[in-house]
């Protein structure tokens, strides 16, 4: 009888110290609390491997406003993205830790899980995960070299707690994974155009003149007059559309001798001359300036590209050409012919995108200074 | 003893038979597949996108395409034993692939004798009028309008090339009256495959021949959508089954 009851005790006792290595050992990230995606947004996916935890969207978070990440540990992912400006940082160009102007404008971490799959402006990557790294070792924007950024992140003590936590190892796959993670909690959807969608708010009369151009083709024969800008601009999401290639487009900025290659880089294909990835139009009135170069100062100026600044080219979107609320336009000076008007009203519904909320949610903002508040 | 053999020699058989029975039930029985293909070409033309090599139909001119897709929906098979009717059944065909061919497959296919394959080009009344994702619906996607207008049932984008000019083409065809049904009688039994020609000159083909030039985008007109339509009812052919080997 005695034995029998050792020999129980000892099986609690090694279960129990396997259970608790087991538990040590492996992660156990739990899903994240409180989120939920707009009815209106559709469907998404996460990366089976990458899934949205409370630990890999906390431990992303740390990172995306940690200067450790640049090679001077001097600038964070949030030094060209800020939370105020809707992820972007008011410049013409993005500058990193050279000072060197970029040759594009940072682009808004908004609604990531939607819209094109492809990022960069020429959607040279196909997942946040393979994007997140690049800034990173880029010499122009964060210089950093990834073994030194390890070891810089196993130095620190509440790295080696947050990555055991979300995901195990301190490595570049975790890094990456973390920063995507948590970039895609980055949701706008509370903006004024979203609650007259939800109904529970009317847009003034402007906005909701403007509106009715942004989601209209104009059609002359048909006595439909139009801003044309659904035809890019997903209805809800404001973004590109998400199949394949389909939200990237030449919008008409250069003419043929001065088109960059854009998607052809990636592609190689001739007819991908110069296209370059729709954004999202969501916080628009806080992004400026626009453009994937930044060229337009203000959203007027973006009105008046389209209305009247149309340049030729061959990859040039026929959607852009044929887009006409006149009858018989010159197809060789493209223009929308919208009133002044209409322009303004255009612009009032754009400033209905912006979401008060999301520019504030403590969520998404530096965690360094909470930490600092709280102290 | 003897008796013993024949008693376990007959219990074989029986077991023999209903295996036989059961395997041939089964076989009957058993979902079965089929591949839908949807194989795209311009006239005589294979389609080869972004290239200024189709006649305009009505008029003078070549003509290129950038962008050719249109909603496949509500595939059902007609059997006298019960029809098969797809669920969530709104497919988005593009032809934008090496052999310019759009695919739809079906894994439980109950195992009928089917008489007729039906199917429609556009997205019904019903789903037309929600901002509901199904199968390929996605009020977000480049074959939405706005939510009161609903979807595209056909886009087709291109260029028409005419002297020196480019002239931009867009016809987009939508609104509920130009939903087309269309049924194809299935010859003998249903193969596994069933091949489909999508002919895109046939959609400018019509009572009279579309001229490019003249109407180079047809999107919210009635009487040109409708033409469009009637046009495009005739645009997918079945193409002969080859006999089962």
């Amino acid at each position: 009888m005695k034995i029998k009851q050792a020999c129980y005790l000892l099986l609690a006792v090694t279960l129990m110290i396997v259970t608790a290595e087991y538990y040590q050992s492996k992660p156990r990230p739990t899903a994240l609390n409180g989120f939920s995606a707009p009815f209106v947004y559709g469907q998404f996916t996460t990366p089976q491997n990458n899934p949205l935890t409370n630990e890999a969207v906390a431990l992303g978070r740390r990172l995306f406003y940690d200067p450790l990440l640049s090679g001077n540990n001097k600038l964070a992912c949030s030094h060209c993205h800020q939370q105020k400006l809707a992820f972007t940082d008011g410049m013409k160009n993005s500058m990193g830790v050279s000072l060197k102007p970029l040759s594009f404008n940072t682009p808004s971490l908004v609604n990531l899980m939607w819209g094109p799959q492809h990022f960069f402006w020429d959607g040279r990557v196909n997942s946040l995960e393979e994007q997140a790294l690049l800034p990173i070792i880029n010499v122009d924007e964060m210089d950093q070299n990834l073994d030194e950024l390890i070891d810089e992140l196993k130095a620190v003590e509440q790295y080696q707690r947050l990555f055991s936590k979300a995901y195990g190892a301190i490595n570049k796959q975790n890094i990456a994974k973390a920063l995507s993670a948590f970039q895609r909690t980055l949701i706008s959807a509370n903006s004024k155009y979203d609650q007259f969608l939800a109904g529970t708010i009317k847009l003034t009369d402007e906005e909701e003149f403007g509106r009715k151009l942004f989601v209209a083709h104009p059609d002359v024969k048909a006595s439909l007059r139009g801003g044309n800008c659904i035809d890019c601009h997903s209805q809800f999401l404001t973004s590109g559309f998400n199949t394949k290639y389909d939200g990237f487009t030449n919008n008409g900025l250069d003419n043929e001798e001065q088109l960059l290659p854009g998607l052809q880089a990636v592609t190689g294909k001739p007819e991908h001359k110069g296209l370059f990835k729709v954004p999202s139009l969501r916080n628009i009135a806080l992004t400026a300036p626009y453009m994937h170069d930044g060229r337009f100062n203000t959203l007027a100026q973006v009105m008046d590209h389209y209305n009247e600044g149309i340049k030729l080219s061959s990859t040039l979107s026929p959607l852009i050409v044929e887009a006409n609320n006149i009858v018989n336009g010159n197809k060789k000076k493209p223009s929308l012919n919208l009133s002044m008007e209409e322009k303004k009203a255009i612009v009032a519904f754009l400033h209905t995108l912006t979401d008060e909320q999301f520019i504030i949610n403590t969520k998404f903002s530096d965690p360094f200074l909470q930490e600092i508040k709280i102290e | 003893m003897n008796n013993r053999i024949r008693l376990s020699l007959s219990f074989l058989l029986i077991l023999v038979i209903i295996g036989i029975c059961g395997l041939s039930w089964y076989k009957a029985n058993s979902p079965r597949q089929l591949t839908i293909n949807f194989s795209a070409v311009v006239g005589q033309q294979p389609l080869v996108y972004n290239q200024i090599n189709y006649p305009n139909p009505g008029g003078p001119g070549l003509f290129k395409i950038r962008d050719f897709q249109f909603y496949i929906s509500n595939i059902r098979l007609l059997s006298e034993q019960g029809d098969y009717i797809a669920t969530n059944s709104y497919h988005l065909a593009r032809f934008d692939n090496e052999k310019t061919i759009y695919t739809i497959q079906f894994n439980n296919i109950p195992n009928r004798s089917y008489r007729a394959i039906e199917f429609a080009i556009g997205v019904d009344e019903k789903a037309n009028g929600t901002i509901i994702s199904q199968g390929d619906l996605d009020p977000n996607n480049r074959m939405a309008w706005s939510w009161d207008v609903g979807y595209k049932f056909i886009l087709f984008e291109g260029g028409l090339q005419h002297g020196d000019t480019l002239y931009p083409l867009v016809y987009h065809v939508g609104f509920n009256e130009n939903y087309r049904k269309l049924s194809y009688p299935v010859q003998g039994e249903l193969q596994a495959s069933v091949d489909f020609k999508v002919d895109i000159m046939k959609l400018f083909n019509g009572q009279a021949n579309l001229n490019m030039a003249e109407l180079s985008s047809i999107k919210f007109d009635r009487n040109d959508t409708r033409f469009l339509a009637d046009n495009y009812e005739k645009m997918i052919i079945a193409v002969k089954q080859q006999p089962a080997k």
